[in-house]
């Protein structure tokens, strides 16, 4: 079975954090289901590293942008699940502004080229 | 959540990671199930998907530490367990780097306390000492007389404050309290506390009017005389003390560890140009004082140096009579720190040098060890590297190790080295300035850490990159050993040039060690052999110095020795006894004389001679050849006899060559007793040291030249130290205040005149014995290694023809070639480096061909033993059994 392969969406530095951050936005979840989400959201251009997902997320709850708790999943397994913080609510925001800029900028530099 | 928080909860975010990461697998192998896999596919795709669980929990794990340092701790926690899980091992390396840390610690301790500390004294960078030389006498340090003192008190401007003190040291007897007790008195300018920026640490310094000649008698005491003698008394000052039977006040007490002059001083009065071990009339001319000043804080040396020059022009051309004022002579100014230690420092820098070699080879011994342990743990560090760990990771937990047992070592080395230095004290034999201050202190402790955090560092490099160079799955492929001779073919190369170039190097270091130590034996030997003119068993030696006051006239004095001659003669066990100037081989008074009846002319001019003044009976007491005429009889002693004297074997050779001196007459300068008649020729007396040529001597009888201070010498039938307390009380019998002092049989005064040599020979020999000790454990722990990692190929070549004897020869050549390599390394080390040790040397040179070949003829025995144990050992291997297990 294929992991991500290079070719195939590495996330950008900092990119995990702010797309973790948009998946609960839609209410909490737990780590599979938020890799999940990622890669099919994205129609599985994204590929989630787990080596990256667990530490990312315990970042984010160190930070205080996530808050977490233990539920009972879908399949009934106790399930630790994570949830957006009103400070993680402001730090995606502020995330979403930024790399929308950029992917502008970056656009604007990559147009004549392509077109 | 606080770092510190987020630090002590971590076990329990760990469990709970396992927690959700399990989650996840169960989660992923139904999905699995789901699409249709068999169970066991299910959860090892999971498995697979979710990639390394143990990394990723390691890095959240690492994600709440504080810094790196944890991350060492952790490193070291584990370098501890695996070491001391091999005690035998982690036994043999902590005592190896223990020596070598020891060793380092203990003789940093002594340089830094000799040679590096500054002087205890204020600005002591502003002192320096001043000598008038003859510069063709190499060492600085010469006396001046009184009045040239004066002239350069007067004239230089280059010092804040220039003072003097009397290069005799006197006998102080101090009695009326207690048992009469002999003391090594200083004379001093009344400034000298001040030039040096000492304060009395009880009473006050003197003051100028006490240093005129009739001023009143004051004395300074040493804190410890004070201790012992006066109870420390707090309010010592002001009490009388009676010293050589003058009553002497006592103004203050000296701080503990007070140490100018000299060492060991007690007493300390002021008239520095006053000495009685000569007449008063000689005292102006004589060259008795040493200076010393303090520059002016705008002064450089360079200036004052300068001026010097200046002055001692016009002093020699207006004195050119005086003993400082001869063509010639120079005022020399040295830094004081530099003059004190001078003799000393080459020997301490060439100690401390040996032990950095021996640290070294403790080093390279260790690192050894490690490789070779390391070949046997290839397995595990394979394992490791699967598992995920960076070479970064496994680099510094191998250091780890190395650390954790230099760090043993450190603790244990510095045990040693207070153990090493408080024997060191205890032998006064080397009479190293300022002795008293050494000590294990925190800047020594700093050193001794960072030695060993190098230490271990050096010995854990070599093994570290060699534990993270290896190929993982050719490792996991292998099963236990045969794992690390895989690993060991692997890096091979590496390994093994490494290794030898270690076993290699410790061999060279070990052979400049022995051949240092060879040539100072040699020495030894070479000094030991030497005649040194007089029977020195069962020869008992004291000193008696006669207080000048009771003692006013030679008279008096003659009596008194006479009594106690005639006293010691009829005990019973004394063969013969003898009174003498001066103690054979101490350095005698020199005088001018003439040989021969001539006009007087310019005294200075004439020929240089020692003087030794005896009473009869000395030569036979002794045990001195008699080579021509006759000794000293009564009738010489008989009012109205012609003066007579006797002259050695070398005086006869270079003051008369060719003439025949029986009957002869000769005068002398200092005492100006007139003619004397030659009655004899006697055999040479090594004075000043076995280690000094034979010179000039002209012996004669106290009528001549008398003092008040000599040193009996008793010829005795049994132990010379069994009659000590019976010449004792024969003394006390003819004066109850009179103390005895110096008390030492010929033998220990002919041994502590090569004490320092022979000190530094036991050292080196000391240091060279342990790393002759370590190179041939590191040679035999490679042959070994060699014959064990080559079982297999041993086994083909048996299986192929070979004889024990090929085998024998191809590993027994193995370690002769690293001896040879290393007896060149060591051989060029040593002609370097035994260069700076000349001063040590008799009668040897430091390129000494016989010695270099001896040595590396023994080392190169100690390699064939050492290696062919093991080669030994490799021909026992069954070839069918090596080939089948490897």
């Amino acid at each position: 079975m294929p992991v991500n392969s290079k070719s195939k969406g590495d996330l950008l530095q900092g990119t995990l954090d702010m797309l973790i951050l948009q998946t609960l936005v839609l209410g909490p979840a737990h780590g599979h289901a938020i890799a999940h989400a990622i890669e099919r959201g994205s129609d599985d251009i994204l590929q989630v590293e787990h080596g990256s997902l667990y530490p990312a997320l315990y970042r984010l709850e160190d930070r205080g942008w996530v808050a977490t708790f233990w539920g009972t999943s879908e399949n009934n397994r106790r399930a630790k699940y994570y949830r957006l913080t009103l400070a993680g609510r402001k730090q995606l925001t502020a995330e979403t502004s930024r790399w929308r800029r950029m992917v502008s900028g970056v656009a604007r530099i990559l147009r004549p080229a392509a077109g | 959540m606080t770092t510190w928080r987020r630090l002590f909860h971590r076990p329990d975010r760990d469990a709970e990671l396992a927690r959700e990461i399990r989650f996840y697998v169960d989660t992923a192998t139904d999905e699995n199930l789901a699409c249709g896999m068999s169970s066991e596919e299910a959860r090892a795709a999971a498995i697979r998907k979710f990639g390394n669980a143990s990394l990723i929990r390691e890095e959240i794990y690492l994600m709440n530490r504080i810094s790196l340092i944890e991350k060492a701790w952790l490193d070291l926690r584990y370098g501890a367990r695996i070491t001391f899980k091999n005690p035998a091992f982690a036994a043999t390396a902590v005592l190896i780097l223990a020596l070598g840390i020891g060793g380092n610690a203990a003789m940093f301790s002594v340089i830094r306390a000799v040679l590096l500390k500054p002087l205890p004294y204020r600005d002591p960078g502003r002192l320096v000492q001043v000598s008038v030389d003859n510069p063709r006498l190499t060492m600085p340090g010469g006396s001046f007389t009184a009045l040239r003192y004066q002239e350069m008190r007067r004239a230089a401007k280059s010092f804040a404050a220039l003072g003097v003190y009397s290069r005799f040291t006197e006998d102080m007897a101090l009695s009326g309290r207690g048992e009469p007790e002999m003391f090594k008195g200083a004379r001093v300018s009344a400034n000298f506390l001040d030039v040096l920026g000492v304060r009395p640490a009880l009473g006050r310094a003197f003051l100028p009017e006490e240093d005129t000649p009739g001023g009143p008698p004051v004395a300074m005491i040493s804190s410890a005389l004070w201790k012992r003698r006066f109870g420390a008394d707090p309010h010592v000052a002001g009490r009388t003390a009676i010293l050589n039977a003058v009553p002497y006040t006592i103004i203050g007490v000296l701080p503990a560890a007070f140490e100018f002059p000299i060492a060991e001083l007690d007493v300390w009065v002021t008239r520095p140009t006053e000495t009685s071990a000569l007449p008063a009339r000689f005292w102006p001319f004589v060259s008795s004082l040493k200076g010393f000043a303090r520059l002016r804080p705008q002064t450089s040396l360079e200036r004052a140096r300068a001026e010097a020059e200046v002055l001692n022009r016009q002093y020699l051309a207006a004195n050119p009579e005086s003993l400082d004022g001869r063509a010639g002579m120079v005022l020399r100014l040295i830094p004081m720190q530099e003059q004190l230690v001078a003799d000393v420092r080459p020997i301490l820098w060439m100690l401390f040098g040996a032990v950095g070699c021996v640290l070294l080879i403790a080093c390279a011994n260790v690192a050894s060890l490690l490789l070779t342990r390391s070949a046997w743990r290839a397995r595990e560090l394979a394992v490791r590297a699967a598992m995920g760990a960076s070479r970064g990771r496994l680099i510094a937990q191998s250091l780890a190790e190395s650390l954790v047992l230099a760090g043993a070592g450190g603790v244990l080395g510095v045990l040693l080295a207070k153990w090493a230095l408080t024997a060191f004290a205890g032998m006064p034999a080397f009479n190293l300035p300022r002795a008293g201050e050494i000590q294990l202190d925190a800047t020594v402790l700093a050193f001794s850490v960072a030695v060993s955090c190098v230490t271990g560092v050096l010995a854990g490099l070599l093994p570290s990159l060699q534990a993270s160079d290896s190929n993982i799955a050719d490792l996991l492929r292998e099963s236990g050993a045969a794992a690390g001779r895989v690993w060991a073919s692997r890096s091979w190369r590496f390994h093994f040039s490494s290794r030898r170039l270690l076993v290699a190097g410790q061999i060279g270091l070990s052979i400049v060690l022995l051949i240092g130590a060879a040539l100072l034996i040699e020495s030894m030997a070479a000094l030991r052999s030497v005649n040194p003119g007089l029977q020195p068993a069962n020869l008992l030696t004291a000193r008696i110095a006669l207080s000048p006051t009771r003692y006013d006239t030679p008279q008096k004095s003659a009596a008194f020795f006479d009594e106690v001659l005639r006293r010691t003669r009829a005990l019973p066990g004394v063969s013969g006894a003898a009174w003498a100037l001066a103690i054979p081989q101490s350095v005698l008074l020199r005088t001018n004389v003439q040989v021969g009846e001539a006009p007087e002319g310019d005294v200075t001019k004439w020929p240089m001679a020692q003087l030794q003044s005896v009473t009869t009976g000395y030569f036979h007491t002794l045990g001195i050849r008699i080579r021509q005429g006759r000794e000293f009889d009564d009738r010489d002693n008989r009012p109205g006899a012609q003066p007579v004297v006797l002259v050695n074997e070398t005086f006869a050779r270079q003051l008369a060559p060719g003439a025949n001196l029986l009957g002869q007459v000769m005068r002398e300068g200092m005492d100006r007793s007139g003619w004397m008649q030659i009655i004899g020729i006697v055999g040479d007396v090594r004075e000043g040291g076995l280690a000094a040529d034979a010179q000039p001597e002209f012996y004669v009888l106290p009528r001549t030249h008398s003092s008040r201070s000599a040193y009996l010498m008793a010829r005795t039938q049994v132990d010379p130290m069994q009659l000590v307390s019976a010449i004792r009380s024969q003394v006390l019998a003819v004066d109850r205040d009179q103390p005895l002092s110096n008390i030492a049989t010929m033998d220990q005064v002919i041994e502590s005149g090569m004490g320092r040599r022979r000190l530094t020979m036991l050292l080196l020999g000391f240091f060279a014995a342990i790393a002759l000790l370590l190179a041939t454990v590191g040679i035999y722990g490679t042959i070994a290694y060699s014959g064990a990692q080559r079982t297999q190929e041993m086994g083909i070549r048996r299986a192929l023809g070979a004889q024990d004897g090929d085998i024998l020869r191809l590993l027994l050549g193995q370690g002769l070639m690293l001896a040879l390599a290393g007896t060149a390394i060591g051989i060029m080390g040593a002609l370097v480096l035994t260069r700076v040790m000349k001063g040590l040397l008799f009668h040897i040179s430091p390129a000494d061909p016989s010695t270099y070949a001896g040595i590396a003829l023994l080392w190169i025995m100690v390699a064939a033993a050492a290696s062919y144990v093991p080669a030994r050992r490799a021909t026992r291997v069954d070839p069918a059994h090596a080939l089948r297990v490897g």
